[in-house]
């Protein structure tokens, strides 16, 4: 069972550009007739690109600021 | 009406003369806000100010191109839209969301004029309220005009790291907003901090690796 945070879709901001469908570099985004989805979990790095590029910003990749551990 | 154990709650309402929060709880109704909802649009009529019971807001100002410039982030017991009452064109002079689920009391324009005029103590916590803003917008105007983006970003990884904020998740969007640049610039420069090793990016997370070398970027001036 995969439990890794994706990024969040609000699909009531989607205008269904499918930008995002296009940038996304690890292909896991598909289009429906309801917007975008992650289509394939697994692959999605989490690389925020389809935030970055979303021009309805109906996409969210929050992110945690943390200082990495002392080894 | 308001029960004077929710206004105890309240750290700036709670060292209040009894009477005063009688006053106060007589003249406030509570209104619940759902994350994400507007409160109060920048350049509306002024008509009530706010005193949040929970939750956490922002307050912003858009300007006509749509970029955002975060002023404040208020958490439970600040009040809001204070100084828009007091100032003569009545206006808001911000826009403010909810950034969780959120209750605030609201006392309107008329009932605030009355309890300034008619209760010293009342006026007197908020003085001490506007001290603390003005502090904060001094601090933020010396940000925005004395430090260069890349070490406004710096600061802000830094000051997020360092204080455990209750808002730990951040879009590259709202720390945009916040520091007062665009989503793209951040993204570059969250890159570039990572090509030179003073950044990880692990997914969700943004491991700061350097504390010295962010603290040099942090006191580059323009």
């Amino acid at each position: 069972m995969m439990n890794k945070l994706l990024p969040k879709i609000d699909l009531n901001r989607c205008d269904r550009c499918g930008v995002c469908i296009t940038a996304c570099p690890e292909n896991a985004l598909l289009l429906t007739d309801h917007g975008p989805i992650i289509n394939a979990p697994h692959l999605c790095t989490y690389c925020t690109t389809c935030e970055e590029v979303c021009p309805q910003k109906a996409i969210r990749t929050p992110l945690t600021v943390v200082w990495a551990p002392i080894n | 009406m308001i029960q004077l154990e929710d206004l105890n709650k309240i750290p700036i309402l709670s060292s209040l003369e009894e009477k005063t929060k009688n006053a106060f709880a007589e003249r406030t109704y509570r209104h619940k806000l759902h994350a994400g909802s507007t409160l109060l649009i920048e350049g509306d009529p002024a008509d009530a100010c706010y005193f949040i019971a929970s939750g956490h807001f922002r307050v912003l100002h858009m300007n006509p191109e749509g970029r955002i410039q975060v002023l404040a982030r208020l958490t439970p017991g600040s009040p809001i839209n204070l100084i828009s009452l007091l100032n003569q064109e009545k206006v808001n002079l911000g826009t403010v969301e909810a950034l969780t689920t959120a209750n605030v009391l609201v006392l309107s324009a008329y009932d605030f004029e009355f309890l300034l005029s008619h209760f010293l103590d009342f006026s007197k916590t908020l003085l001490f309220v506007f001290a603390e803003r003005l502090k904060n917008m001094t601090q933020l105007a010396a940000e925005l005009s004395l430090y260069t983006v890349k070490a406004r970003l710096a600061r802000f990884l830094m000051d997020l790291a360092d204080t455990r904020q209750i808002f730990d998740n951040w879009t590259q969007d709202e720390i945009a907003a916040q520091i007062g640049t665009v989503r793209d610039v951040v993204g570059r420069l969250l890159r570039e901090f990572e090509n030179q090793g003073f950044i990880k990016r692990d997914r969700h997370q943004i491991l700061l690796l350097d504390r010295k070398g962010l603290t040099e970027i942090a006191n580059q001036i323009t």
